[in-house]
């Protein structure tokens, strides 16, 4: 928590940090709550964390660096709660080997749809083993680096970077089978004429 | 550079995170490979569909009540009003009154028969003593600021102390320190549930563009319970302070003979004095008490009370006499 003193001039500076934190790290109070969301699957549990993130965050304001990726900094702190949440009451969650096997095993690229709904595409990115959906999130939605994403789930950047690139492929794989089942894909009338405008 | 090669690398081409020489090489593959182009377009959307689904998810969606929540409870640790209670905590720590109901409700009921024994000890001496009696009961009192006529149905003693004390608990234990042993429920809920005079009491508050007098802010609105009373609750900030309104049903009065009395003198607003440290402000309806909370300077909320005084009032009025 900020110095509390008597004076004016101290309850001034308070109100200037605040302001300064209100400006720099509540703007990401709703991406803090997607990410949380799908660390806890549990909406309470998710506002809990959110508020012990921006906690911990508000009381250590004064080691961020204007200027540098606030988000990655918050997402960071988030991690480290959720990590000592879990601690507290379960054996850390690992990635199976299976699952990297599996992910290592896929060789083929198939083409990525694009006449899929957002349901396909959520059910898809759902259906992922979940390391790999973390770093999908992380990456494409919340647009974080790999290295801002390495720093916050501190997982080496070339774990990430192959995980990144193996859930990703996945991802498109799921949709590309989703695709094939309904009858659309490559050649699709909307896909040939995107080409021809590519082109 | 060759296909397959790209389609390696394409992702890490579109979150820019690969090496000039290796973005020089992606670029002059694609200046003459269609198949590619159409590949990478195709991943930028996908991309970009992912992002849009997932950050629109309704599941995804922060409630309003908690982002203002959130927004409030930093600020106040912020600036060293209070400490951070987590929502599950907040949800609202039922196991643990439960446990304490038992002892809790032993202790109550030797309170009650020990208030009920002085209630009766008192009644004695001023029955023979009414003058005296009297003195002696308004020494104890708060600042004697209320005029006795304002609603000829209610006592204005019952008004002036025991719900004002009701009021001030309420914003203590709800608004300041999230501590009720019953979640509040939705205002507009409450107002279909059990008192008409809730539904769009928020309006008589708070303007439709969000404006609330003075330049305060709008918290939240609920309906809570204390002490087996339940109120409408507003919560407001003003000058970084919370601010309660509770409206509370007390009984029917002859309604037009009451009505009567308080159009001619309008909704006038009574500094009641503190419990607790808060202020209390309070003015009241035919049936209904109104009262304004705060840990604010008095004349400040007395002049909020005053400021809100009118709509509210005249929201009421009109839901209490819907013909």
């Amino acid at each position: 928590m900020f110095a509390i003193a008597p004076t004016r001039e101290s309850q001034v500076a308070v109100e200037k940090q605040w302001s300064a934190f209100e400006a720099e790290a509540m703007p990401h109070a709703t991406s803090l709550f997607r990410i949380a969301l799908w660390l806890t699957r549990d909406q309470t549990e998710a506002e809990d964390l959110v508020q012990e993130t921006l906690t911990e965050a508000l009381a250590s304001f004064h080691r961020f660096t204007p200027g540098t990726n606030c988000r990655a900094w918050l997402v960071s702190i988030m991690y480290h709660r959720h990590s000592k949440r879990r601690k507290a009451t379960t054996r850390l969650h690992l990635v199976s080997d299976a699952e990297e096997r599996i992910a290592e095993t896929i060789a083929f690229e198939a083409p990525t749809p694009q006449n899929v709904t957002d349901e396909e595409v959520l059910g898809a990115l759902e259906r992922l083993p979940r390391a790999f959906q973390e770093v999908v999130i992380l990456a494409d939605v919340e647009e974080m680096s790999y290295k801002e994403i390495a720093a916050a789930t501190d997982v080496p950047m070339g774990t990430v970077m192959s995980r990144i690139s193996r859930g990703r492929s996945l991802l498109r794989g799921e949709l590309a089978s989703y695709a094939k089942a309904h009858g659309f894909g490559e050649s699709d009338k909307r896909r040939i004429s995107r080409v021809s405008e590519d082109q | 550079m060759q296909c397959r090669e790209f389609r390696e690398i394409a992702d890490s081409y579109l979150g820019n995170e690969l090496i000039v020489e290796t973005n020089h090489e992606v670029i002059s593959h694609l200046e003459h490979c269609s198949e590619c182009r159409s590949e990478l377009a195709a991943r930028r959307e996908l991309r970009s569909q992912l992002r849009e689904a997932f950050i629109k998810a309704p599941e995804n969606q922060m409630s309003p009540e908690f982002t203002q929540r959130l927004r409030t409870q930093l600020h106040d640790y912020a600036v060293g009003k209070r400490s951070v209670t987590p929502v599950s905590q907040r949800v609202w720590r039922s196991s643990v009154m439960v446990r304490r109901t038992s002892w809790l409700a032993l202790a109550a009921c030797l309170l009650l028969a020990s208030a009920f024994g002085l209630v009766l000890v008192r009644q004695r001496i001023s029955e023979r003593s009414p003058q005296q009696g009297k003195e002696g009961v308004a020494g104890r009192e708060p600042t004697p600021t209320y005029p006795a006529e304002l609603n000829p149905g209610i006592p204005v003693s019952i008004v002036k102390t025991e719900l004002a004390r009701d009021a001030a608990g309420d914003h203590r234990d709800c608004a300041v320190h999230f501590r009720l042993a019953e979640k509040p429920i939705d205002l507009e809920v409450a107002g279909r549930k059990y008192d008409p005079v809730y539904v769009n009491l928020t309006k008589a508050v708070v303007s439709e563009q969000g404006e609330v007098p003075f330049g305060a802010e709008f918290v939240e609105a609920h309906s809570c319970v204390f002490q087996g009373r339940r109120f409408a609750h507003i919560i407001l900030r003003y000058h970084g302070r919370l601010v309660s309104f509770l409206v509370t049903e007390i009984g029917d009065s002859n309604p037009a003979k009451t009505n009567a009395a308080l159009a001619s003198k309008g909704a006038q607003v009574i500094a009641c004095s503190q419990f607790d440290g808060y202020q209390v402000s309070c003015f009241q309806t035919a049936r209904h008490a109104v009262f304004i909370v705060s840990d604010l300077p008095e004349g400040d909320n007395l002049a909020l009370a005053r400021a809100v005084a009118p709509s509210v009032f005249a929201h009421i009025t009109h839901a209490e006499n819907p013909a």
